[in-house]
């Protein structure tokens, strides 16, 4: 029996049964991009997190233990690719007596083995002269006025100095954690690397620093440095268990001996954490898009609702059974379930291969297998509560001589009656709420803990207001196409003219079906529009973000012992591709007895050098508060916390040291205090001042500048850098946008999440024409009977164009307004509970509006273009239909 | 030959007069489904010409072609050799003649509007306002005695209700042919024979031809002409088609 | 009562013959407020090998009747036994598997499942009676002359054509039992003729065939005639 059933499904019923197929495969297919995605992103995360540490171990020998014995467990780890000894001495200071006497303070001096450079690359970045040798790190040759060739001393407690030869000077660009406290809770690091650095040859450092070692030991320590093989989990969190795992092996095997400073672990701890916000990115972003192609599919399917009740009254006639019923509509729900699964499942590696260049669904195989089932499942699933359930449904209900009539005058669905749609809306914004009042925290990763845990209780509040606003559309636009007909009519006059009262009559007793259309329609273009704002926002963060930490498209900072003044601009700016120049004053200055940095603009031009948001500031906006700088040039924007400290109120007189430039004494100059600034353009994170750059220099008499921004006008940024780079020398350091925008930030802004939004926004415009037109097609058999019935009564091509464009147009409205409608309340949502994303937060979306036109415009063509096919259809009654009238 | 092309070449705009009496004219008309060897010849060689006034039964088995005779005479299928015109009736704005009505085996009426809008249907095609077309619906069911009916949608009326709706709605058109396909087919004796009633008293009321095809000879007994079709032929007995007047 | 109009037992069912009968059938439907009573105290038996017609104007219960003969409906008083066994007031999967075994059923029209040829439709109903081998299809399509139009599909057929296919499917389960729902509605008189006489023929041969009507060639081809009006039988 089921062979004879399933024959004449797959023959006869080739077009239904490959269309509702179509949405599952659509359902499945998106699901599988998800977890390809997923995949791809995470190992790029791993790999990137490796790749960008220099050291990937940093091993303190503590106290007492010899240091080669250490090592020898180090090298004993077979996945230790090369392991060094590290020499750590600390120095009372250095000396350079040339033209003038320069002395530093306190320093660090490395002492590093001859391979090392070679070894660990990134660690070392030569400016001038030899890579090898004797090298001062940058900010210590210019405070010390010192290059190569040059001899300075090294202070030893307690000893003589020592006299050494400078070969070269260099850039650590790890610095932060190449000079970390190993061991350390992160509370406890030092704030900064210090500023005094000098790395000898292992030879001479302990040549030099042997005999202090004797008598203060605490002050010589030994590291070794690590590079392991990257051959990790590509998944970030396993590969952070893995190595922290490692680091604990270690220290246990050295019983204490050792410490290790987990270098690659910090990283792979972040990207974790990034890994599990691509993760909830992804299935907020996606999961809705899944949904509404089982809903499409579900539509598709009860177009056939009708037709299969009167099969079943047949079937049940001749004495089917529920059961036998039952698995008949079971075999159809498993031959497009299958079908779409397959097809869906191919689509997606056809994807993933374009996309990627590889087709897994997973980045582990036990994930690959997991994404695969579930998505394959997820299609069997909405092939079976769409069509075996509904079946099942009407096999147990109905009365077989019921099941032989059509249409009927129904009562409002349970829903309605009890206001379902008005509880979740409730029910969303009180989610909301809550996940407000803890800062949207949606992954948590304590200290040290070696899971992550993800509030998947977030997703509660956009799903709510999904069913919520849809819901709340069906009951409107019920109720706008029942009892408010007239109106309905009244729009249509345009297009159906003296007919629009009758077409509005036709909609309003199938507005049951209009409105469930109307809502798929407005819920895919909502989730079109929302993915698209989402997805432009976070772009336009990222660049913010990128432009916060840089400054401009090309920063140039001046070497703190520099002294260079603004003509220094003009230099610049004769540089091919520069387009203007702007000199941002970099001072201390003590507030209290705490030293803050000072940077001194020049309010009339700084805001088109580099773009200031509102939201770094408050009291005021980025341009009311640089108008305030001008024209009151003592005023002075301070962090809150010395608002909070010094309990200042706008207009307060707040006096401040700052070193004079001729006398280099401090001096008190006053302000006013105007505006807090919580944000600025290559500020460092903690306190910090803003004040007019002439006033600076009236009252401090230096005009030295401590950066310029140079604005390229975002074009050729990497060639610029580099000119600059060669004219200056390695006095200053070139910062450019392009490559602070890789280096940024979290790994999170780095992953492609430009592809699988292009993905996700192709299947939206997709889902959104494929919604409006589907329900225009699937009225069409139906269609051609009354249109053979109109034609008979005298209607012409134009009467009959009304009836159908009517329609058209009322679907077409109906959903592009509820769809803007539920998609801004859905940006504004997403947004907000995915906060944690973006850094820095942004005060509100932003807008793609070319995307939406095109979204708009491609939903309204494709519902023009199914209605012109309609009526094309039906141009001439076929005799067959005439004859059935 | 194209529908339109009849209807123009007839439709100056003025009913032709009274004068010969006859509202349709058929010479020769032919009607072939298909083409080769496979082609279905419904109508050949038909010539008839409706009076006004005419009463007819149009009896003859199924496959005889009556269905596609009456599509015809009411230009809602073109022939395919022959011609056909309409003197006694003018084009109507749609290019082609009427007013004539026609009613069909089923009811036909549209699921999704009421009644009284499904009767008013034709009045607004023809370009007639709304709420004109609604007053001549409500009179026209009150005609056939179902006017408490006009809210009510088609499936929630019996067989002979609804064919009394397809009746109202022809009678709403003030039609002065009047066409129907096996009316009674589906309906029993009695209620048939009610609709048949009121399809002959709406065409006394507006001085109408009508034409019934129908193979129940009961039915046809109540019309005083009778034409016969068998295989796409036209035998005709007792006064009507005109047979004095073959060109 | 007219005589001839079918007599109710009084006791049980003594006759083996008797295919069919139901006893003092009520049936009421709610529309709204409305109340219709469609069948009043309807009884009648149907013995092996006669064809009875039930005539009566649309809207006198004939097809209520029928459906509630069958199974398909309960009545609301009343019982119905189908070859000696009760069908009404049954679960379900009772009156299924009496209506497979012992019931066929032809309806006006509807009578084929779209997506299936003709030979395919009776092998179907052979599957679900769960009795009939394959030869046996073209047995019933030579039965009712459609030999020729075995593989073709049910948009392809003629009226005639459809009802004839329509009975070779209800006797695809070998019923005792044949009830026909105004099978000849749509037909002219001719095909009518035809089908009528298939079902005279059918009864011939044992079956017990129950035709519901309204044209007057039914009421000619039967045994039998029992008319309903209002729901009663007059």
């Amino acid at each position: 029996m089921i062979w004879i059933w399933l024959h004449g499904l797959v023959r006869r019923r080739t077009a239904r049964m490959a269309a509702a197929a179509a949405g599952v495969a659509v359902a499945v297919a998106l699901l599988a991009c998800l977890g390809a995605f997923l995949a791809a992103s995470k190992a790029t995360m791993t790999a990137r997190a490796a790749s960008g540490v220099a050291a990937d171990w940093q091993v303190q020998v503590t106290g007492g233990t010899d240091a080669g014995s250490v090592l020898g467990a180090v090298r004993a780890d077979p996945a230790t690719r090369q392991a060094l000894p590290v020499g750590f001495a600390q120095t009372s200071g250095f000396t350079y007596t040339g033209p003038t006497t320069q002395t530093t303070g306190s320093g660090v001096v490395l002492g590093l083995p001859d391979d090392y450079a070679r070894a660990f690359p990134g660690e070392l970045r030569t400016l001038t002269g030899s890579g090898t040798g004797v090298l001062l790190a940058q900010q210590t040759a210019a405070n010390l006025h010192a290059g190569p060739g040059d001899t300075i001393s090294v202070g030893r407690a307690g000893m003589a100095s020592a006299r050494v030869r400078v070969d070269g000077v260099v850039d650590l660009p790890q610095a932060d954690s190449l000079f970390q406290k190993v061991g350390a809770p992160p509370g406890s690091q030092p704030s900064a690397p210090p500023d005094n650095v000098l790395l000898l040859p292992q030879a001479l450092w302990h040549q030099v620093f042997d005999p202090q070692a004797r008598t203060r030991p605490d002050l010589v320590t030994t590291q070794i440095h690590v590079s392991r093989s990257h051959a990790l989990p590509s998944d970030p969190a396993a590969a952070y268990t893995a190595i922290t795992a490692a680091a604990r092996n270690l220290e246990a095997r050295t019983a204490g001996g050792a410490v290790v400073g987990n270098n690659l672990g910090a990283a792979l701890d972040s990207a974790r954490q990034d890994a599990a916000y691509a993760q909830i990115l992804f299935l907020f972003l996606g999961l809705p898009g899944a949904v509404l192609a089982g809903l499409l599919t579900a539509a598709i399917a009860g177009a056939g609702a009708t037709r299969r009740r009167r099969e079943q009254a047949l079937l049940r006639s001749r004495g089917a059974s529920v059961r036998q019923v039952t698995r008949l509509a079971a075999v159809e729900a498993a031959v497009v379930g299958v079908a779409g699964s397959v097809v869906g499942l191919a689509g997606a590696a056809l994807v993933g291969r374009l996309a990627f260049g590889s087709a897994r669904f997973g980045a582990t195989t036990v994930t690959a297998v997991a994404w695969t089932a579930g998505a394959a499942v997820a299609g069997l699933v909405i092939a079976a509560l769409t069509i075996l359930v509904p079946a099942h449904r009407d096999a147990r209900a109905m009365t077989v001589s019921a099941g032989r009539l059509t249409v009927g005058r129904t009562r409002a669905p349970g829903w309605s009656r009890y206001g379902l749609d008005f509880v979740l809306l409730a029910a969303a914004g009180a989610v909301f709420a809550v996940t407000g009042r803890n800062g949207y925290q949606l992954v948590l990763a304590p200290e040290g803990q070696p899971t992550i845990s993800v509030s998947y209780w977030a997703f509660a509040g956009p799903a709510l207001l999904w069913l919520g606003t849809g819901l709340l559309v069906w009951r409107l636009y019920d109720l706008l196409l029942g009892r408010g007909r007239r109106l309905v009519g009244a729009g249509l006059r345009p297009l159906a003219r003296g007919l629009s009262g009758t077409v509005a009559g036709s909609m309003a007793r199938q507005r049951r079906l209009l409105a469930r259309s109307i809502v798929l329609l407005a819920l895919a273009v909502a989730f079109a529009a929302s993915t698209a704002t989402f997805n432009s926002t976070y772009r336009r963060q990222a660049e913010v973000d990128a432009q916060l930490t840089n400054g401009a498209d090309v920063t140039v900072t001046e070497s703190p012992g520099a002294s260079v003044g603004p003509d220094q601009a003009r230099r610049l700016a004769a540089v091919a591709g520069v387009e203007s120049v702007e000199p941002l004053q970099h001072r201390f200055a003590y507030v209290g007895s705490d030293l803050q940095d000072l940077y001194g603009v020049r309010p009339g031009t700084i805001r088109r050098a580099t773009a200031l948001q509102d939201a770094y500031f408050t009291g005021g906006t980025a341009k009311q508060l640089t108008r305030t700088l001008a024209a009151e040039p003592d005023s002075i924007l301070v962090s809150a916390e010395t608002v909070k400290d010094f309990q200042l109120r706008p207009g307060d007189l707040l006096n401040l040291r700052l070193q004079d430039g001729r006398t280099k004494r401090f001096t008190t100059v006053p302000f006013h205090y105007v505006g807090i600034v919580k944000e600025f353009p290559t500020a460092p994170k903690d306190s910090f001042l803003v004040a007019n750059a002439s006033y600076v220099t009236q009252k401090t008499g230096s005009a030295t500048i401590g950066a310029f921004l140079v604005d390229t006008g975002g074009r050729h940024i990497a060639s610029v850098a580099h000119r600059v780079r060669a004219l200056l020398g390695p006095t200053a350091t070139v910062t450019d946008l392009a490559t602070t925008r890789r280096v940024v930030g979290s790994s999170l802004t780095a992953v492609d999440l430009a592809g699988l939004t292009r993905v996700e926004l192709t299947f939206a415009l997709l889902l959104a024409a494929a919604s409006g037109g589907l329900v225009l097609a699937l009225g069409l058999a139906e269609r051609r009977r009354t249109f053979a019935i109109a034609i008979a009564l005298g209607a012409n091509q134009r009467q009959l164009r009304g009836f159908v464009s009517g329609e058209a147009a009322t679907l077409a409205v109906g959903g592009l307004v509820a769809g803007t409608v539920i998609g801004a309340l859905l940006s504004q949502m997403l947004v907000k509970v995915l906060t944690g994303v973006f850094d820095p937060p942004p005060s509100a979306p932003t807008v793609p509006w070319p995307y939406l036109t095109a979204l708009g415009s491609i939903t309204v063509a494709a519902l023009a273009a199914v209605a012109a096919v309609a009526v094309r259809l039906a141009r001439r009654p076929a005799v067959q239909v005439l004859r059935e009238l | 030959m194209s529908l339109r092309d009849g209807a123009t070449t007839r439709a100056d705009g003025a009913p032709a007069g009274p004068a010969d009496g006859a509202l349709v004219r058929c010479v020769n008309v032919a009607r072939t489904f298909g083409t080769g060897p496979t082609a279905v010849v419904a109508v050949h060689d038909v010539s008839c010409t409706v009076p006004s006034g005419a009463r007819v039964a149009l009896m003859g088995p199924s496959g005889s072609g009556k269905s596609t005779l009456l599509h015809l005479i009411a230009g809602l299928e073109a022939p395919t050799g022959g011609t056909i015109a309409w003197p006694g009736l003018g084009a109507g704005p749609n290019g082609r003649p009427g007013p004539i009505g026609v009613i069909f085996q089923g009811p036909s009426l549209i699921p999704t509007l009421d009644v009284t809008e499904n009767v008013a249907l034709p009045l607004l095609f023809a370009g007639v306002p709304a709420e004109a077309a609604t007053v001549s619906a409500t009179a026209a069911l009150d005609r056939v005695g179902i006017a408490d009916l006009g809210p009510k949608l088609p499936e929630e009326l019996s067989g002979g209700q609804a064919q009394r709706a397809a009746a109202a709605r022809v009678i709403a058109g003030r039609p002065r042919l009047i066409l129907a396909d096996e009316p009674t087919g589906q309906l029993d004796h009695e209620t048939g024979g009610h609709v048949i009633s009121v399809l002959l008293e709406a065409a006394e009321e507006l001085e109408a031809a009508l034409i019934v095809a129908t193979h129940d000879a009961q039915i046809a007994a109540r019309l005083p002409h009778r034409w016969t079709m068998r295989d796409g032929g036209l035998t005709t007995r007792g006064a009507g088609p005109g047979d004095d007047r073959r060109p | 009562m007219s005589p001839g109009a079918g007599v109710s037992t009084t006791g049980e069912d003594l006759d083996e013959d008797v295919a069919l009968s139901a006893r003092t059938l009520y049936r009421f439907f709610r529309a709204g407020e409305e109340e219709t009573l469609a069948l009043r105290g309807v009884s009648l038996s149907l013995r092996a090998g006669e064809l009875v017609a039930v005539v009566g104007p649309s809207g006198s219960g004939k097809s209520t009747l029928l459906a509630c003969l069958a199974g398909l409906d309960e009545p609301d008083g009343g019982t119905v036994m189908v070859g000696g066994r009760r069908i009404s007031h049954q679960p379900e999967t009772v009156r299924t598997r009496l209506r497979a075994r012992m019931i066929g059923l032809v309806f006006q029209s509807g009578n084929l499942l779209e997506h299936l040829t003709v030979r395919q439709n009776i092998r179907l109903a052979q599957r679900l009676a769960a009795r009939g081998r394959r030869d046996d299809a073209d047995v019933l399509l030579e039965l009712v002359g459609l030999s020729a139009r075995g593989e073709a599909y049910p948009s392809r057929l003629s009226g005639g054509e459809a009802t004839r296919a329509g009975l070779a499917v209800a006797l695809a389960g070998d019923p005792a039992v044949v009830l026909a729902d105004e099978p000849t509605g749509e037909l002219d008189s001719a095909t009518e003729r035809q089908i009528l006489d298939l079902l005279a023929e059918r009864a011939r041969s044992g079956v017990a065939v129950l035709v519901a009507g309204h044209s007057p060639a039914v009421a000619a081809a039967a045994d039998r005639v029992i008319r309903l009006r209002d729901g009663q039988m007059v």
